[in-house]
């Protein structure tokens, strides 16, 4: 097994590489630069910032460059925020996203996968038209109609709990971002593993479990669950990478300092070595966490071996 | 015993029933499927003409009208007209009774020591609420008569934006655009992706392996990553939106299709075909593909709602199609900002996009019942 | 035969709420099983006899509805809450069931899954319970059972899962065993090992057995009693041998009569040799990883040589994995494989698809499944005639139209049902499709790949005597598949027994059946045919 994890890491990096090369030309050849301003700035000033960016050198040279300060940690200093390197920038921000995107995480997956089970155990009664109907509405409402209404609600005309702000974590300011964050997510997973377990309980070995007479709490729990919960994880590697790396919505609606919004901005601001730095954290937590779930996989399902 | 055959009384067609046919039947059985897809299409209608029926066009700016709340009145009220009536009544210096506004037109009694004068109706005239002013009835000694003027009276059922634009009209060409790009971009996933994964699904080997390597490599990218840098490429332009939306949702489908290929490349029919000489591409056109159309179709209905939804989120991060022109995206993260003082710029943009995807995600789920019967 | 009725079925009805309306299942059965005996239901598919049996123990389909009467000991189930079952089932009865590869968990060890019914119904600790599944696993000859207890089900055989299905059986020492099809998955040496396991067990443990077939040969040979079941209803019971020797009911007779007969006589020796294949070896390479090279080669026909004369019927016979069908599609060139292949002569060995074409229309290949070999989203009609377009391209439709009605009529379907698709169909009108698909070429050479082993006895014996009257009727040569010796004995001159892509015998039928020299052959033998008594044999690995 730690053959194995060695051997996907190792093979993971020519695939940062290619990502990372891609993501460079890309964001280069864009029309726009980082300094381009309303008003021009002065073509000397110009030449002596670029001179200093090393962004009067030919491209390839600057890939070349970028490539060598990458593989030494080094992403470059930021463009836009100045006096900050994108290190720094991730450094305060990706705790913030981390903290945020794993507490939505583990209560989505809690509550969506117990709403699922039940609504599978109580096919077609009202508990599972419930649960299907309201997991639609929160697969249609998207999160920048959910958050601005949550935040209004409860934070302004309730005045139960701040209206945005990440007030260094503490839970008053979490619960209304990890609830805009949870909420659709719940709605896929009660989806998923409602199907998932009305399919393990129509199972041939589910049959024989209760063809033996074994109280209804093992066959389920024991035999139609662990079955059922495979599909879920294999749902769970790119969503968590997705969640852990900030969402752009969220951050922007609720004021927090997280790494979420920090493409959007790099993108539109030129600000290429922000934009980059982001690509290769959220590549690398894709690659991260869909190997936790092979990993995870070979756990739960016996079939399943690395050698 | 089934088995023993018909004796054959006349050869003529006895005809079948296809499992399109099949699916179609359960389809129709599906109630919340029905309703969902009627829904869809008085929505799809309303995105079409609702435009062109609309009384105001959907980027005309009422100055005078600006965050009018949703109302089944028509603006101005009544309660508005009368004293403003009044006020310009009063400049012609007559003796005026009592105003009464019906419909389009404003009337009140008036009279005078004097002969009246039909130049003062330019007094009317002049405030830009009244047009058309004209004295009737005028008695012969033309003394007492009836002043009419004409009243521009708008209803603005889902009320106006902040810049004094109708939400009814915009929400209809939101309908439109955000409809018209979830399915544009669906169409253009479904052709790179089916004709992707097709082809790797079918060549297999190390092609397969190759492309879909690529696949995942591309998944590892943050999904909005070409699509921000497209629109930063080429502009806000609505074909761009539907492109960058169909090239980052094809990766899914391409999956889909090759696992289905695959599948299908290893059932007997397909080596029958093989038996009996039958071309690749004969197989691919007669067999293949008719067999992996029921899951691509399910995919697709599930498809358009996530492209719509992307499309609102681009537009939420203001990379949408250019104003005037609008999408529900837009209107919604436009009611998001104004929803303290006009929560109707949120609720009916809101209403309606969840209602699309609402009627898509059943319809979609009632399609998959209905292809896959199995899996009930 | 005094012994006390232990279950007692009265008037059992079992329906099902469908799409398309109630469907009656089971329509009103009585039923007895008295202690210690053997009874088995019969009944080819949709007879009702599986859900009778579900019925019973309380696992009908979450649309099925059961009504009527079945008590166990005075104790009735019908209708019972699932705790007051759950005293009964797992511990006095108990069930094994068709499928041994989906019905154990794969998510667990065996040793587990055996516990549990020990753990929930007798309270054993889980020491306790390990021990005792040690023993059982012994008991049905599991190899090792002190390892074997840890191993998953993906890591055991089909035969040693039923195995371990039949040690879960027996942990409680039930009254009665509910045996559901056991061995229909099972290749037909496993068959008569599992058989020969349950007679033993039963003299040893005196539980009763219900055993659930459609196989009349493994009831003759194994059951004290027999119900016949027809769509829901038993239309015959009785002792079996008397049942055997003097059957009623029209349906039984035509059961009984369902074996297939008739042998075939040997070609001349001096027929032309239509199809040949020399030194044939096909290799799969498994575990590929992209650019890297294989890790392993399974040689799925190893060196084997075949020739088809015109007008003969060569049978090859040979367990799951043995290689005959790739031999088959190797033959047809179907399958890329290495040796030389001739085709009247002319060699084939190098012939690529495209010189191939012209030969497809006179080397055909019928199928098993005739589920999976019929394109589902294509009529009849377009099924039968696929092959003509590609042929005889310059056929007009009419023309077509006429060719697709005489062949339906001459595999004796209705030629009006050709706008059907092929769904709406039954499995034997289904498998006439196949064979009108590969006939309306008219071709010289038929690979016929166990055409009949997805069908039920009665509709085999249709098939088998229609591919013989195309064959008399076209002077067909026939390359039939198959791992059924009955049927292989009635369709074949000439058999070749293969094993792990290898020729263990070779020779005409009447030698092959009467005089097998080699010992696999003897097992293969004494395993199918009728009156060997069941015997303990040294072939599974």
């Amino acid at each position: 097994m730690l053959g194995y994890v060695l051997r996907r890491l190792a093979g993971a990096i020519p695939t940062v590489f290619i990502i990372v090369t891609i993501a460079f030309f890309m964001i280069r050849l864009a029309p726009g630069g980082p300094f381009d301003l309303e008003r021009p700035l002065d073509p000397l000033i110009m030449e002596n910032i670029n001179r200093a960016y090393n962004l009067d050198k030919p491209l390839w040279q600057q890939y070349f460059l970028y490539l060598g300060n990458l593989a030494q940690g080094d992403l470059g200093p930021s463009f836009t925020r100045r006096d900050f390197s994108v290190v720094d920038l991730f450094r305060t921000g990706l705790p913030v996203s981390i903290q945020l995107g794993g507490t939505a995480l583990a209560i989505a997956l809690v509550v969506g996968a117990f709403l699922g089970a039940l609504a599978a155990l109580r096919q077609n009664t009202w508990v599972d038209y419930m649960v299907v109907g309201t997991a639609t509405l929160g697969i249609t409402i998207p999160t920048f109609v959910i958050a601005p209404v949550l935040s209004l609600f409860f934070g302004v005309m309730m005045g139960w709990l701040p209206a945005g702000g990440w007030g260094g974590g503490r839970w008053q300011y979490l619960v209304l971002p990890v609830a805009t964050l949870a909420l659709p997510q719940i709605a896929i997973i009660a989806r998923l593993t409602r199907g998932a377990t009305i399919e393990a309980l129509r199972s041939n070995h589910v049959r024989t479990a209760r063809a033996y007479g074994l109280p209804s709490y093992v066959v389920v729990g024991v035999h139609a669950l662990r079955a059922a919960i495979l599909p879920v994880v294999s749902y769970l590697g790119p969503t968590a990478a997705a969640l852990l790396t900030g969402s752009v919505v969220v951050e922007t609606i609720f004021g927090i300092p997280g790494i979420g919004r920090y493409f959007v901005q790099g993108a539109l601001g030129r600000d290429y070595t922000l934009v980059m730095g982001t690509v290769i954290v959220i590549a690398m937590f894709v690659i991260l966490f869909n190997l936790i779930v092979d990993i995870l996989y070979a756990v739960l399902d016996p079939r399943v071996r690395y050698d | 015993m089934t088995d023993i055959p018909v004796p054959d009384s006349d050869i003529s067609n006895i005809a079948g029933r296809s499992l399109w046919q099949d699916a179609w039947l359960r389809l129709r059985r599906n109630r919340a499927a029905v309703v969902s897809a009627m829904v869809l299409v008085a929505l799809a209608l309303a995105g079409i003409f609702g435009p062109m029926l609309s009384q105001h066009p959907y980027d005309r700016i009422y100055p005078q009208y600006v965050r009018a709340p949703a109302s089944l009145e028509a603006y101005p009220r009544a309660d508005d007209i009368v004293p403003a009536f009044e006020r310009a009544v009063t400049r012609t210096r007559v003796e005026a009774g009592e105003i009464e506004v019906d419909g389009q037109t404003v009337r009140v009694p008036i009279s005078s020591d004097e002969p009246i004068d039909p130049r003062i109706t330019r007094y009317i005239d002049r405030s830009d609420l009244f047009f058309n002013a004209r004295i009737e009835a005028l008695s012969a000694d033309e003394l007492s008569g009836e002043l009419v003027a004409s009243v521009n009276r708008v209803k603005f059922y889902f009320g106006t934006d902040a810049n004094g634009r109708d939400v009814m009209a915009r929400t209809f060409i939101g309908i439109r655009i955000s409809l018209a790009i979830g399915l544009l971009a669906s169409m253009m996933a479904l052709v790179l992706g089916v004709t992707y994964g097709a082809l790797a699904g079918y060549l297999g080997g190390r092609v397969d392996n190759v492309m879909m390597r690529v696949v995942d490599i591309l998944y590892s990218l943050p999904f909005i990553f070409f699509v921000i840098l497209l629109v930063v490429f080429f502009g806000r332009s609505f074909v761009l939106i539907f492109i960058a939306i169909g090239m980052t949702e094809w990766l899914d489908m391409a999956r889909i299709v090759r696992g289905q290929t695959l599948t299908i490349k290893r059932q007997e029919y397909v080596e029958a075909a093989q038996a009996m000489g039958v071309s690749s591409w004969g197989i691919l056109r007669r067999h293949v593909i008719p067999n992996t159309l029921g899951p691509v179709i399910v995919f697709v209905t599930l498809l358009v709602p996530k492209a719509i939804l992307l499309e609102s989120l681009l537009s939420f991060l203001g990379l949408g199609v250019q104003e005037p022109l609008t999408s529900l995206g837009m209107l919604i993260s436009d009611g998001a900002a104004n929803m303290r003082g006009a929560p109707w710029l949120l609720i009916f943009p809101a209403a309606t996009l969840t209602a699309i995807l609402f009627a898509l995600n059943f319809l979609g789920d009632g399609l998959r019942d209905a292809l896959d019967p199995k899996d009930r | 035969m005094a012994e006390e009725t232990i279950l007692a079925v009265r008037d059992l009805h079992v329906e099902f709420q469908t799409n398309d309306g109630m469907v009656n299942a089971v329509k009103g059965i009585d039923l007895d099983v008295r202690r210690g005996e053997t009874v088995a239901i019969v009944g080819e598919s949709g007879s009702g006899k599986s859900q009778t049996t579900m019925a019973i123990m309380g696992l009908l389909a979450s649309n099925g509805r059961a009504r009527g009467s079945a008590t166990y000991r005075g104790q009735e189930l019908v209708g019972l809450p699932e705790r007051q079952l759950n005293r009964i089932r797992g511990k006095k009865i108990t069930m094994i069931f068709q499928e041994p590869m989906t019905s154990l968990d794969p998510l667990y060890r065996i040793g587990r899954q055996i516990a549990e019914p020990l753990r929930y119904h007798a309270r054993m600790s889980g020491k306790a319970a390990r021990a005792r599944v040690i023993e059982l696993l012994d008991l049905v000859g599991i190899p090792n059972p002190a390892e074997r207890v840890d191993a998953y089900p993906h890591e055991l055989s089909g035969g040693q899962r039923q195995r371990v299905m039949i040690a879960m059986a027996l942990a409680n020492d039930p009254d009665m065993l509910i045996a559901d099809e056991p061995t229909t998955a099972l290749d037909v040496t496993i068959q008569a090992q599992i058989l020969a396991l349950l007679a033993d067990l039963q003299k040893k443990l005196g539980m009763a057995i219900v055993f659930i077939t459609h196989d009349l040969g493994i009831v003759k040979r194994f059951a004290d009693r027999v119900y016949v079941m027809r769509s829901g209803e038993v239309v015959e019971t009785g002792d079996t041998q008397k049942l055997f020797d003097a059957p009623e009911h029209p349906y039984t007779q035509m059961l009984l009569a369902a074996e297939p007969t008739g042998r075939k006589d040997a070609v001349p020796s001096d027929a032309p040799i239509l199809l040949e294949g020399r030194d044939v070896e096909v290799v799969f390479s498994t575990g590929g990883s992209w650019f890297g090279k294989a890790n392993g080669e399974i040689r799925a026909v190893d060196g084997i040589s075949v020739a088809l004369r015109a007008g003969q019927t060569i049978g090859i016979v040979g367990e799951s994995g043995s290689g005959k069908s790739t031999l088959g599609r190797a033959l047809l060139r179907l399958m890329p494989g290495d040796g030389t292949f001739r085709f009247e002569g002319m060699d084939i060995s190098h012939a690529d698809k495209r010189a191939m074409r012209p030969l497809r229309k006179r080397l055909q290949l019928v199928f098993q499944d005739p589920f999976g070999s019929l394109s589902p989203r294509m009529t009849v009609g377009q099924v039968v005639t696929e092959g003509l377009k590609v042929h005889e391209p310059s056929l007009k439709a009419k023309e077509r139209d006429r060719r697709a009605i005489e062949v339906l009529e001459e595999v004796g379907l209705d030629p009006s049902m050709r706008n059907r698709y092929p769904h709406e169909f039954s499995g034997g009108q289904r498998q006439r499709i196949a064979i009108a698909r590969a006939m309306i070429l008219k071709p010289q050479v038929v690979v016929l790949d166990e055409p009949t082993s997805a069908l039920d006895r009665s509709v085999q014996k249709q098939i088998v005597d229609l591919l013989r009257d195309l064959q008399k009727a076209h002077g067909l040569s026939y390359l039939f598949i198959s791992h059924d010796l009955a049927v292989v004995r009635a369709m074949a001159d000439y058999i070749i027994v293969m094993r792990r892509g290898q020729i263990v015998e070779e020779g005409p039928t009447e030698t092959i059946f009467d005089n097998p020299a080699q010992p696999y052959t003897q097992a293969l033998m004494a395993a199918a045919i009728d009156g060997t008594p069941f015997r303990r044999t040294d072939i599974e690995n």
